[in-house]
């Protein structure tokens, strides 16, 4: 502002005005207004003007636009006058020609190359509720073709229709813009809008087909098209800039050959393509996508009706029945159109009867929700998380369900349909109402961003000034851009919040509904609802959900407010009906805890996790149920995390520190080996602890249990022996599976006892054998707490040696006896309790024994490979399929083992990293010292890394330890994709688990064929 | 229901069909059949009919033997043999795990599995078999010499002839079965002949071997002579192959033609033979599954047993007939190892990943052969690059035992189970000892 505010009297400057009418650039603005275009249409339009400005979505931008069409109609006098009047004396004129020019840069840039259709936009004629037929006769006629020719043809042809076609779109599409842009309620007026803009759409098509036939020598009189409207334009819901979704039916007209039918059919509808979406001297208008047709982009572009059906019936997927759902006749063949849908609506409604209905329902949700570019996902309005296809998702699949029966909940439109499933009592009548807001919302916002340049995006924007112009544009003037941003999050939260409510509350039973709005699915309905989303048993799982949520107690409650959303969550998980039950015990256990419920109620991750663990494993439910307190663990990655050895020790030292007697010690040293076993199986199901990781926190366990399990049986040996103080010293070496690092859920601790010298022979050694016999019946006596069985069979000469001997005895044994598959055994020994020194002493003892200098000779090569021969044909269960047994089968864990033992034994000497107990430590380090390839080592690794991960899955699904199916990869199909769950797999993938395993096994049996047996 | 599923229902009704067999595919290729009461039809779309399958080769193991047939009512037949009043039909079914799982042990989902691959590429996979077989006096007693029924050869007429008498027998019965010939001649050997049947997409013509084979087997049995189709019945005669015509359309356009293109190949075409071609030796076992295919496959004559493809070249392993102008539709190949035992779900669907693999490693296609390749001397095969195909079935099974391609192409358990079973039949085939070691060794040593 410049010179004196109130220099020229009371009036305020134009500046000011301006400013006011919010105008962000006013001295442009003062530059416009006293241009002399815009003078010579209406002198005193800097009188008039400022303050209308203001109530447009960018007052710069109107003023801008408005110049532009000034000076478009100078020198006609028609046109100008009617500007003038409209702009002097008509308000409500004024208001159209304003909003679309604020609005819209790109629709003033239509009216500026073709203002002859000025009057269009200002004519208060309503733009909705305009009979279809009324629309397709306009555009008809601008083709030149006659509207009430059963067929169509276009009278122009070439650019000169294609460019008459489009205008006499973008003229009405002015027309519906200024109506919507005048709505003082757009979220109102946006059904109708919808539906206008996709009448235009579909007469758009039928002008685009006229044209189309012009082109053909016969006009393509052998064939009957019908363009079928799919997606939004099928659902009568279109917004302003969006693909055009079509399917093309073809039928010969009688007599006619039904190929050359075809062709033709194809012609015409690639040329109704490029009337739509071709360059030419009027731009294009929208691309006409056919990509949902049978075959998708491969297929061919036009079909029989028979040939469609044929498809559908073998072939189509469940998606395509879910598109399906919207398709409507849109141009061109009435009669076929109507055929067309006759033929897929009975399909469409029993598509939830089909085979995999849930598993592909369940990937459709999935792919919702991921399928949004990275970048992207905090923008999108239309993908992602609470956008507008999540609503038309939740509607779609409930549609679906209830379908089936209900033949009034299946309208194609979205709002339709979510009325209507209210209406039926399948949805609550709040609910539905919220998520019509909030699906109105996002497509009005949508609708405004579109409108500015007429582009395809469904993209929030970013800058200040567009977001502000947003706001404005959606009768949020005053909450501004933050308030408008603010509330697009609040929608996309309520979208997500509203599935759950839509979908899961109304399977509450009516006992447990508080209020009367609420909808009571029938029985029936709420069976068939939740066995659509993959309960095996509804009427077991109505049951828990009444049980759970019946009553006036809090804790009922609190449950109506947390099953819903649980109750998806399960439906998530390979066991939906156990997790249920599971969490039915839970909840019944703990349900009068303080903590429990407010927990899985406050915290975001703790609910999830716990449905996603208890419908996954069998084993974490049983041990939450055992300790209900660990249920805490799962609202905090820290808490699943390994603990130390060092950590565990010190819990260990304290309980044997105030421990008076030994089985309750022991007991409890158990019980913290179960506490782990719990927190790893639960890290492990939730993926947050897998594999190696997770096979070491079990080691770490056993470790310490056995540690502090030798110190109680130290003790009770000496008293029981009546001694002050300990003969000699003892270790205990952990061999196997436990050397190697590598426990399982299921894996016993193998171990060599050891003992020192001392100057009474006689008296240590009946001293340490008492020690071990008592440490084996510590951890292995039937208890309360899980017990670990203590394994000493690998001892020098097995069961018949002695279960303790002296380094000394252990010296002359190998000394004298040793043979390639003692050795063999010792590679993965390693001192776990007991004396350190000791320790050292017997590594340094065995060492030359399991590394021998220059190598295993040929003969002990020999006699490896010809025990393992015999193994695999003895030990192998009857009637297994050796393929399919994971300890000892083809390419199992065994196979994985010798070799990288037998490499050990041949090469440990010369090349240090082959010293070690791991596995698959041995065969990174045979790779790297070039005695097996990279990819041989891999095929190995992947095949040992997989059956292991098999075996615990197999624990972990089934909750059991033992049996014969622990070390088998599962036939039942239910367990193989339960299994496959637990291994992190998608849902229903048992079947690719299976092929992954064979194929992995296979090819690493062809290397230890090559490798081993060489 | 659907539409298909009625349209079967009602047939029943009005044919008066008493029995409905359900026919399936053994892992071997023989033809397996359970007849069901018109009563059993509407639960047998629904929920397939129970079956113990442990009886049946390469099915399920013995501990897991409950499958469900579950009939495709798109193959709907009425059986025209059995001539009496009250017909029967047949359906092809697909095989299911009690949890209605396709079951990894089912043929026909095999060959399934790989078109929908081809298909994820936008390709239908067409062929159209040459099916050879051999007519003997009935009945045909192993241990005796066989007769065949007439001494006639390649495109003889023989009067009065069994075989021509035979030949229209069949052929009416297989086009009352919707099944269409496009062609039948007598062959070259005694008794020999061929019928060619319309190309189809691929699952169309293996359900169509079936009925086929079975049909030869009926119409055999009424006209009192026994009809088979063993690889190689007689030593000093040509054996029976299957030779297959291939063709990959992309929508509605062939994807091999491409006019004006070296021998109007399109570059699809180029390395669809390069795959197949690549890959024709680990493919073997399955295409030519017995001990007794080698016997054809390196009897000589016009046995294609070297990797080479030529144009019209008939000693070639692939062919590629002449072009036919204006019939850009038509252009395809033609492999010509499989023989008429071969169980064709499989077969196709190893020829078909062949030829896929060849497509999207864009192999490039090696020199044609022009010469007949069994007339070079090995050197000079060597030189031009010509390996032989494998020369026993134990070579056979060596090669695809390593072949992923296979071993992705039928599934693991198909593949372990095939390989099983064929090592078994060549231990128990080289354990034999032959009238030619009796004849040659017995007097002299």
């Amino acid at each position: 502002m410049t010179g004196l505010p109130f220099g020229s009297g009371r009036e305020p400057s134009l500046s000011l005005r301006l400013t006011r009418a919010g105008v962000r650039d006013t001295a442009r603005g003062e530059r416009l207004l006293a241009s002399p275009a815009l003078a010579g249409v209406l002198p005193d339009v800097a009188q008039v003007l400022p303050e209308h400005l203001g109530d447009t979505a960018d007052p710069d931008l109107a003023l801008l636009g408005l110049v532009a069409l000034a000076e478009a109609v100078a020198g006609d006098a028609a046109l100008s006058g009617a500007l003038a009047g409209a702009l002097a004396d008509d308000p409500a004129a004024r208001a159209r020609l304003l909003a679309v020019l604020g609005a819209s840069s790109a629709l003033g840039n239509v009216l500026a190359a073709h203002p002859q259709a000025l009057p269009v936009v200002l004519d208060p004629q309503p733009a909705t509720g305009v009979p279809v037929e009324q629309v397709r006769a306009e555009l008809l006629r601008a083709v030149h073709a006659d509207p009430d020719s059963p067929v169509p043809v276009a009278g122009l042809v070439g650019a000169a229709g294609t460019d008459a076609m489009r205008l006499a779109y973008r003229t009405r599409l002015l027309r519906i813009a200024a109506n919507d842009l005048t709505s003082v309620e757009p979220l109102t007026r946006m059904p109708a809008t919808a539906a206008a803009l996709a009448d235009l759409a579909a007469a758009a098509l039928e002008a685009s087909l006229a044209l189309a036939r012009a082109d053909l020598p016969d006009h393509g009189a052998q064939v009957r098209l019908a363009v079928i409207g799919m997606g939004k334009t099928g659902g009568r819901e279109l917004n302003y800039v969006s693909d055009v979704d079509v399917i093309y039916v073809a039928e010969p007209v009688e007599g006619a050959p039904e190929d050359e039918a075809l062709a033709m059919g194809a012609r015409l509808a690639a040329g109704l393509a490029r009337a739509c979406s071709t360059a030419s001297g009027e731009p294009a208008l929208w691309p006409v996508d056919a990509a949902l047709r049978p075959e998708g982009k491969n297929g061919p572009l036009v079909r029989t009706l028979a040939s469609h059906r044929a498809y559908y019936e073998r072939w189509a997927s469940t998606w395509e029945f879910q598109a399906l759902l919207k398709a409507r006749p849109l141009a061109g063949d009435v009669e076929l159109g109507r055929a067309y849908v006759a033929m897929v609506q009975p399909m469409v409604w029993s598509a939830v009867g089909r085979e995999n209905f849930v598993e592909d329902a369940q990937a459709m949700r999935r792919r919702v929700e991921e399928n949004v570019p990275r970048a992207e996902a905090d923008r999108q309005i239309k993908l992602g998380v609470g956008g507008l296809r999540d609503v038309e998702f939740t509607v779609q699949l409930l549609q679906l369900v209830h379908g089936r029966a209900d033949e009034s909940i299946r309208s194609g439109n979205t709002l339709t349909a979510l009325a209507a499933l209210a209406a039926g009592g399948y949805v609550g009548r709040d609910h539905a109402a919220q998520l019509a807001v909030c699906y109105r919302f996002l497509r009005v916002v949508e609708h405004r961003v579109q409108l500015m340049r007429m582009q395809r995006t469904h993209l929030m924007p970013t800058t200040e000034p567009e977001l502000t112009r947003l706001a404005r544009s959606v009768g949020m003037r005053i909450e501004g851009a933050q308030g408008l941003s603010d509330r697009w999050r609040q929608v996309r939260r309520d979208v997500r919040r509203l599935h759950e409510e839509l979908f899961y509350r109304p399977l509450l039973p009516a006992t447990a509904q508080l209020s009367a709005d609420e909808a009571r699915l029938a029985p029936q309905a709420a069976q068939a609802r939740l066995a659509a989303i993959g309960y095996r048993d509804p009427a077991g799982a109505l049951r828990h959900i009444g049980a759970l949520t019946e009553g006036v107690s809090r804790r009922a409650a609190i449950q109506r407010q947390l099953l819903p959303v649980m109750l998806g969550w399960f439906a998530d998980g390979a066991d939906p009906d156990g997790g249920l039950l599971a969490f039915r015990r839970l909840s019944d256990e703990l349900g009068a805890t303080h903590w429990y419920l407010k927990l899985l109620r406050d915290s975001g991750t703790a609910g999830r996790r716990l449905a996603q663990a208890l419908s996954t494993s069998r084993y974490v439910a049983d041990a939450l149920a055992r300790s209900p307190e660990s249920v805490r663990w799962l609202d905090d990655d820290a808490d699943l995390e390994p603990r130390t050895f060092a950590r565990l020790m010190g819990e260990a030292d304290a309980i044997l520190t105030r421990a008076d007697e030994p089985v309750p010690a022991a007991t409890a040293l158990r019980a913290l080996r179960r506490r782990e076993l719990a927190r790893t199986a639960a890290a492990d199901v939730l993926g947050v602890v897998t594999g190696t990781r997770a096979s070491q926190s079990l080691t770490v366990a056993a470790d310490v249990v056995l540690a502090g399990a030798l110190r109680i049986a130290r003790f009770e040996a000496r008293r029981q022996l009546d001694l002050a103080q300990d003969p000699t010293s003892m270790l205990v070496v952990a061999m196997g599976r436990l050397g190697g690092g590598e426990v399982g859920y299921s894996s016993d601790a193998d171990v060599l006892f050891v003992r020192g010298r001392a100057d009474d022979e006689e008296l240590a050694q009946e001293w340490a054998m008492a020690t071990a016999t008592r440490l084996r019946a510590l951890l292995g006596d039937v208890g309360n707490e899980p017990a670990l069985a203590v394994d000493a069979d690998l001892r020098p000469e097995g069961r018949n040696g002695p279960l303790v001997r002296s380094l000394d005895a252990y010296a002359e044994y190998y000394g004298r006896w040793s043979s390639p598959w003692e050795a063999q055994a010792l590679l993965r020994a390693r001192p776990v309790a007991g004396d350190a020194e000791l320790g050292e002493r017997f590594v340094e003892l065995i060492d030359p024994v399991r590394y021998p200098a220059g190598g295993l000779d040929l003969a002990g090569v020999r006699e490896i490979r010809r025990i393992k021969a015999r193994v695999e044909a003895e030990r192998l269960p009857r009637g297994v399929d050796p393929a399919r047994h994971l300890k000892l089968g083809r390419g199992g864990i065994a196979d994985v083992e010798w070799t990288a033992q037998l490499l050990a034994l041949q090469h440990a000497a010369d090349v240090p990293g082959l010293r070690t107990t791991s596995t698959l430590a041995a065969l990174g380090a045979a790779a790297q010292a070039g005695l097996l390839s990279a990819e041989d080592a891999q095929a190995l690794t992947a095949a040992w890394e997989l059956a292991s991960r098999v075996r615990d899955g197999n624990v972990l699904w089934s909750g059991r330890l033992d049996g014969a199916h622990a070390d088998l990869l599962p036939h039942d199909r239910r367990t193989l994709a339960g299994v496959a769950r637990v291994l992190g797999y998608a849902p229903g993938a048992g079947g690719q688990l299976e092929e992954e395993y064979l194929r992995t096994a296979r090819r690493a049996r062809a290397v230890v064929e090559r490798v081993f047996y060489g | 229901m659907d539409r298909q599923q009625d349209f079967v229902l009602r047939t029943v009704e009005e044919r008066d069909i008493r029995f409905i067999r359900l026919w399936f595919t053994d892992v071997l290729g023989i033809l397996k059949s359970v007849a069901i009461a018109p009563a059993e039809l509407e639960s047998a779309f629904s929920e397939g009919i129970g079956f113990d399958g442990s009886a049946i080769e390469g099915l399920t193991r013995v501990y897991e033997a409950d499958m469900i047939a579950k009939p495709d009512p798109t193959t709907f037949q009425v059986l025209p043999w059995r001539g009496e009043r009250h017909g029967a039909a047949r359906m092809f079914c697909d095989l299911l795990t009690p949890d209605g799982e396709p079951s990894l042990a089912d043929s026909r989902q095999v060959l399934r599995r790989a078109l929908e691959k081809a298909s994820a590429q936008g390709f239908t996979f067409y062929t159209h078999p040459e099916v050879e077989f051999y007519l003997f006096e009935a009945p045909a007693d192993p241990t005796r010499t066989l007769v065949p029924v007439d001494q006639g050869g390649y495109f003889d007429h023989v009067p009065r002839g069994t075989a021509h008498d035979f030949r229209r027998a069949a052929i009416t019965m297989l086009e009352s079965m919707g099944i269409s010939v496009e062609f039948s001649h007598h062959e070259a050997g005694p008794g020999q002949n061929e019928i060619d049947l319309r190309y189809a997409d691929a699952l169309t013509t293996a359900d169509n071997i079936m009925t086929f084979r079975t049909v030869v087997k009926e119409v055999a049995l009424e006209q009192g002579v026994f009809a088979s189709f063993m690889p190689k019945p007689l030593a000093d005669q040509p054996g029976s192959g299957m030779h297959t015509h291939l063709s990959l359309f992309a929508g509605d356009h062939n994807a091999f033609h491409e006019p004006g293109a070296p021998l109007e190949l399109s570059k699809v075409g180029r390395s669809f033979i390069a795959g197949l071609l690549r890959h024709s030796a680990e493919i073997t076992a399955v295409t030519n599954q017995f001990v007794n295919s080698y016997k054809r496959l390196w009897g000589g004559a016009e046995a294609p047993a070297y990797i080479c493809w030529g144009h019209n070249n008939r000693s070639a392993l692939v062919r590629v007939p002449m072009y036919k102008p204006g019939k850009g539709n038509s252009s395809r190949v033609e492999y010509r190892a499989l023989d008429s035992s071969a169980n064709p779900y499989l077969a196709f669907a190893v020829m078909l990943a062949a030829g896929l693999k060849g497509i999207e490693q864009g192999y490039e296609l090696p020199e044609g052969a022009e010469d007949d390749v069994w007339e070079l001397t090995d050197a000079e095969r060597r030189s031009l690059g010509i390996e032989p195909l494998p020369t026993s079935l134990d070579e056979a099974i060596k090669l695809m035992q390593s072949s992923e391609l296979v071993a992705e192409t039928l599934g693991e358990h198909v593949f372990d189970y095939f390989l099983r079973n064929k090592s078994q039949e060549w231990l128990e085939y080289r354990a034999q000892v032959t009238p030619f070691e009796l004849a040659r060794f017995l007097p002299s040593l």
